[in-house]
């Protein structure tokens, strides 16, 4: 058997020089599923739109801990965030996506359209 | 009078003679009880009726006459299916719109399901004496119209669920029979090794998930190895995509390639394994290779899957596969399995596994893992 090759891109780097003008990138992948695709949604929002997008995140319990999910074929979320200098990232079973988390996920879902990259 | 316990081996036979409640009325059973010709008829007839009847249990009683002119009384395992309509929110179980007596319905989809429902079961029992997922009659349920646009089906532990699809990529989950299989599967996974659904064994739940779907659109159908499509999910892409199927599972990385959704990133062997951290460890990319196994091994030994491929993967599936199996643990099993059927077969086995990179060419199936 031959050595599996390097990790793939997987997840959603955050980086400085791809925030918006306030320093606010905020990115979310959906994995999982039947069909094993995964679509990748993200904001970049400048100016004015910062602060809306900072309440929404704030009002996410990143420190939670999450239970795993259950049963087969089910989305995964991965939630990343950088606000300035400040970091968040959360994985999600999709039936534990709720609350804020939701409307944040929602908020980024209206706001791109999305890529079905892998 | 002619008394046949269903159809198939003697074990089979047992089994089916000890499933009885609901159709057979209590007054044949009364009679069976009592017959000195046909003694393991009437000793399960005897105890149906001195066993409390869990509900759940169902039986479907087959007249014929066969060629001397007798009557011929056939009783065997039957579904107990409930379908349920989530009309478009993410709230289940939903409302019940068709259970297990009642007649077709307007709603395509909640037939679909139904009829997918009852194709897998009558799988499970033919091929591997399995009476539903749990082996005990379990009742299957499923809510269909899940969500809005929801673009996926899936197995929450107790039930199946079917989204509609947005309508641009995906047209509904019920179409499939190899998709309800699937989640079906993950039934039978989760009440046999209990499969974590991490790493490689996640890909090996998702890959018999595959496994029992394939199997139930052959049998279905009425399939060989060589004339089955091995595809996952033939007719849930919208006409606008590039792609024919989900997956496949004698040629992985082929089901699609769209300008939108990109190729089939499905592994055909280890040596793309894919190291992710996404969807459980890529559980839905590296079932790629032991799909290919499989199906490999099943076109090699030819007729019918489910009769001896299936029938090896179920025994390795069930004979004591530790929750936390590795690809290389699980071929062992299977190859140790297609041992006892006969040297030539478990020799198929072997080459399949070698195929994919799990063993080496010489047989050591502790190469990899």
């Amino acid at each position: 058997m031959s050595e599996p090759p390097a990790d793939p891109p997987v997840g959603i780097p955050v980086d400085s020089d791809a925030a918006g003008d306030d320093g606010v990138a905020i990115r979310v992948a959906r994995s999982g599923g039947i069909a094993g695709m995964t679509r990748r949604w993200s904001v970049q929002p400048s100016g004015g739109e910062a602060a809306h997008w900072i309440v929404l995140v704030e009002q996410c319990p990143w420190d939670e801990k999450l239970p795993r999910g259950t049963g087969a074929d089910r989305y995964s979320w991965r939630i990343e965030v950088r606000i300035r200098r400040e970091r968040h990232e959360q994985v999600i079973p999709e039936e534990h996506l709720r609350g804020p988390w939701r409307a944040l996920v929602d908020a980024v879902q209206e706001a791109d359209a999305g890529t079905a990259a892998l | 009078m002619t008394i046949h316990e269903g159809r198939g081996g003697p074990q089979k036979q047992a089994q089916q003679a000890r499933i009885h409640q609901g159709i057979v009325p209590s007054y044949l059973l009364a009679k069976l009880a009592e017959s000195e010709r046909y003694t393991r008829a009437a000793e399960a007839a005897r105890q149906t009726l001195i066993a409390p009847a869990p509900a759940e249990h169902r039986a479907q009683l087959s007249l014929s006459i066969d060629e001397n002119g007798s009557l011929v009384a056939t009783v065997e395992a039957a579904p107990n299916r409930t379908i349920s309509d989530a009309h478009g929110t993410e709230t289940l179980p939903g409302t019940v719109v068709r259970t297990e007596d009642e007649p077709t319905v307007a709603d395509v989809a909640v037939n679909q399901a139904f009829d997918g429902l009852g194709a897998t079961f009558q799988m499970l029992l033919d091929a591997f004496q399995r009476n539903s997922i749990d082996g005990r009659g379990l009742p299957l349920d499923a809510t269909v119209h899940y969500g809005s646009g929801y673009d996926n089906a899936f197995w929450n532990g107790e039930r199946m669920v079917f989204g509609d699809g947005d309508g641009q990529v995906f047209q509904g989950f019920t179409a499939s029979t190899t998709v309800i299989g699937h989640e079906l599967g993950h039934g039978v996974v989760q009440h046999t090794a209990g499969l974590d659904y991490e790493g490689q064994p996640g890909a090996l739940n998702e890959s018999l998930a595959d496994v029992f779907g394939a199997l139930t659109e052959q049998h279905l159908l009425g399939q060989t190895a060589d004339q089955a499509t091995w595809l996952i999910g033939a007719g849930i892409f919208t006409p606008a995509v590039h792609g024919k199927a989900l997956r496949s599972m004698l040629h992985p990385g082929t089901a699609y390639h769209d300008p939108e959704l990109g190729k089939d990133p499905q592994p055909a062997d280890m040596s793309g394994y894919v190291k992710t951290t996404d969807d459980n460890g890529g559980v839905h990319l590296n079932s790629g290779i032991p799909n290919r196994a499989f199906a490999l091994f099943a076109v090699e030994l030819g007729g019918y899957a489910w009769e001896t491929a299936g029938s090896v993967w179920y025994r390795a599936l069930t004979g004591g596969l530790s929750a936390s199996a590795t690809f290389a643990q699980f071929a062992k099993a299977t190859i140790a399995e297609a041992d006892a059927v006969s040297p030539s077969t478990g020799d198929a086995a072997r080459t399949a596994w070698a195929s994919v990179g799990v063993i080496k060419a010489t047989g050591d199936e502790r190469a990899a893992g």
